[in-house]
């Protein structure tokens, strides 16, 4: 569905120091700085994947989706999005793809939902019968009929994002690329639009997202790309990647009297034993492929009488710091390019 | 054929769009139209000092500057009304606004350019058609099916012309990188003195209007409706002139959207 080969885009910036004097200058001798945002990506990515894109700020992400859509003109490399040139062939790319930017809406400011999407529909061609089919199914999903009546710029975040999903499946692509859809909106309104995304999968349509959320990863994605300064630092199962690089677990007990001292690291090698926020606090961090929950419970039986416990589940969170923080070049060597 | 026909219409609703939006602030909408009545008289005041200050300038009657003028200020009515949106070019690059109009199966340069409506645009075409209706009456052309055709023809040529050098005009923005459109702030300003024959100026104004083809809106297509030596020549060229500067436009942005870059989050 979506290839790419040797994706680069250079962004060249004026090199203009402050000051009026050095304005003038800069325009008898202009003088550039060249930036690149993207290196060389190739990216292949199949029909009904998910494909989580995570990456810190500035890594290249939204410039890669801007090339991959054709919004952006590349600087060298190739990319074929089901069979077309996404810039060349710009109208025919966009009846095939959907694109959702988060931090901006494509609505008409002052006009009511269903007139943005009537005019999306004239802009799309799609017959009526069509449209009106394509509205009642997202209906349920989107609960779209409270928001018709409403002018864009009186939505709530959560009914705007929704909106422009509504707008950006209008025409029913195969290919969907969303950047950051969750950001700014509330717990009920993100689960909503996980729920939602899971639901598009289903159907086989090809999904990309852009995001720092997580959740969104681990809850919609099969597949994560890493990106960073421009370069992809692995491609691969959110599983394989989370197998790997996030192996801690933690229990966190609550003892019935104060224990100051207790120490499981000879029961338990390798793990750590942490003092909590008082005396009968206690958390125990474990690699989860070595020991089980059970043998940690067993283990501080032994020391002390247990009244509650937790545990936290190692998330994709820890991965993408430990990646940011370095640790992917060791721990993958077999996956980094 | 059915595609511009298609184009056109898709066009026409996004124009609507817009003044719906506008009608969605009813006091907004009320001053829009009274300002708009205001301008038009303003506009009338302004005609009835041209109609006595007009003089025949060298060759060409009083009528006959009259129905330049006329043209000229219908262009830019029609332009105004129409195309609007073209003036807002500068500020969509710099904003970023271009990514989604890049993504839907409708022409870029279209979508901005009918993306808003200057209301005043419809007083300076409703004046350039009366201007316009009253001029035929006065100027010594013999009227006929093919004389009128022909009218109609050069003056659709004009709005065309204009209309690509406005496109033109700002779509330096891409190179600019500027948030104001200046460039094409000085081409609008000069297309006053398109207003009147080009022969009242010294050459080098002359070359500027000709290179810059706002002659074309005016001047040589009313030369070449009123028979004027080689400027009528020169205009009977004037569709041609407005469909390559139309091409060139379109060319011209084209290579703009190359060099969009959109911005950062």
């Amino acid at each position: 569905m979506i290839e790419a080969r040797g994706l680069t885009k250079v962004f060249r910036r004026a090199d203009k120091p402050p000051g009026l004097a050095a304005s003038v200058r800069h325009l008898v001798r202009p003088r550039y700085a060249e930036h690149t945002a993207v290196a060389g990506i190739d990216l292949s990515i199949g029909a009904g994947e998910a494909v989580a894109y995570v990456g810190p700020n500035g890594a290249g992400k939204s410039t890669t989706v801007k090339m991959l859509t054709g919004i952006v003109h590349p600087t060298a490399g190739e990319i074929r999005v089901c069979g077309l040139d996404p810039h060349r062939n710009r109208h025919a790319n966009a009846r095939n793809i959907g694109v959702l930017f988060g931090q901006r809406t494509q609505l008409w400011w002052d006009l009511p939902v269903r007139d943005s999407l009537a005019l999306l529909r004239d802009i799309y061609r799609i017959p009526e019968r069509r449209y009106r089919a394509r509205l009642d199914e997202l209906e349920p999903v989107l609960g779209l009929a409270g928001l018709l009546p409403v002018l864009a710029r009186k939505l709530s975040l959560g009914q705007r994002m929704r909106a422009d999903l509504a707008a950006a499946l209008l025409h029913d692509p195969r290919v969907v690329y969303l950047d950051e859809p969750t950001i700014g909106l509330d717990v009920t309104a993100r689960d909503a639009m996980r729920g939602f995304l899971r639901d598009l999968r289903r159907t086989g349509t090809t999904l990309m997202i852009t995001t720092h959320d997580l959740g969104d990863i681990e809850e919609v994605c099969d597949r994560i790309v890493i990106l960073d300064a421009g370069r992809i630092i692995y491609d691969g199962p959110v599983t394989a990647i989370k197998d790997r690089l996030a192996r801690d677990r933690a229990v966190h007990f609550t003892l019935a009297d104060a224990c100051p001292g207790v120490d499981l690291s000879t029961d338990l090698p390798g793990s750590r034993t942490v003092a909590g926020e008082d005396e009968r606090r206690v958390s125990v961090v474990f690699d989860r492929f070595v020991h089980g929950a059970g043998d940690v419970l067993a283990a501080m039986a032994r020391h002390a009488r247990v009244v509650d416990l937790s545990i936290d589940e190692p998330s994709i969170d820890d991965v993408v710091r430990r990646v940011y923080a370095g640790a992917i070049g060791d721990a993958l060597p077999d996956r980094v390019r | 054929m059915r595609e511009a026909a298609a184009l056109a219409r898709i066009y026409l609703r996004m124009l609507l769009g817009y003044v719906r939006a506008v009608l969605e602030y009813r006091t907004d909408a009320l001053i829009l139209v009274l300002a708009s009545v205001l301008t038009q008289l303003a506009g009338i005041v302004f005609l009835t000092t041209v109609f006595a200050q007009v003089p025949a300038l060298g060759d060409w009657q009083r009528w006959e500057v009259i129905w330049i003028f006329a043209m000229v200020v219908l262009a830019e009515g029609i332009g105004s009304l129409c195309f609007e949106g073209t003036w807002h070019l500068a500020l969509y690059i710099n904003l970023g606004g271009l990514d989604y109009l890049m993504v839907r199966p409708y022409p870029v340069a279209l979508q901005v350019m009918g993306s808003t409506l200057g209301p005043n645009g419809f007083s300076n075409a409703v004046l350039g058609l009366a201007l316009l209706g009253v001029a035929a009456t006065r100027v010594d052309v013999d009227w006929g099916p093919v004389t009128v055709g022909w009218a109609v023809l050069l003056m659709l040529s004009g709005v065309l012309v204009k209309l690509a050098i406005s496109l033109a005009s700002n779509t330096t923005a891409f190179w600019l990188r500027s948030p104001s459109s200046s460039p094409a702030g000085t081409v609008h300003t000069l297309g006053d003195l398109a207003r009147y024959p080009i022969t009242v100026y010294s050459t080098g104004v002359r070359a500027v209007l000709v290179v810059i083809p706002l002659a074309f809106v005016g001047y040589f297509p009313a030369a070449s409706l009123f028979g004027k030596g080689t400027a009528g020549t020169i205009g009977a060229f004037t569709p041609l002139v407005a469909a390559a500067c139309i091409a060139g436009a379109w060319a011209y942005f084209r290579a703009g959207m190359r060099r969009y870059d959109s911005v950062g989050n």
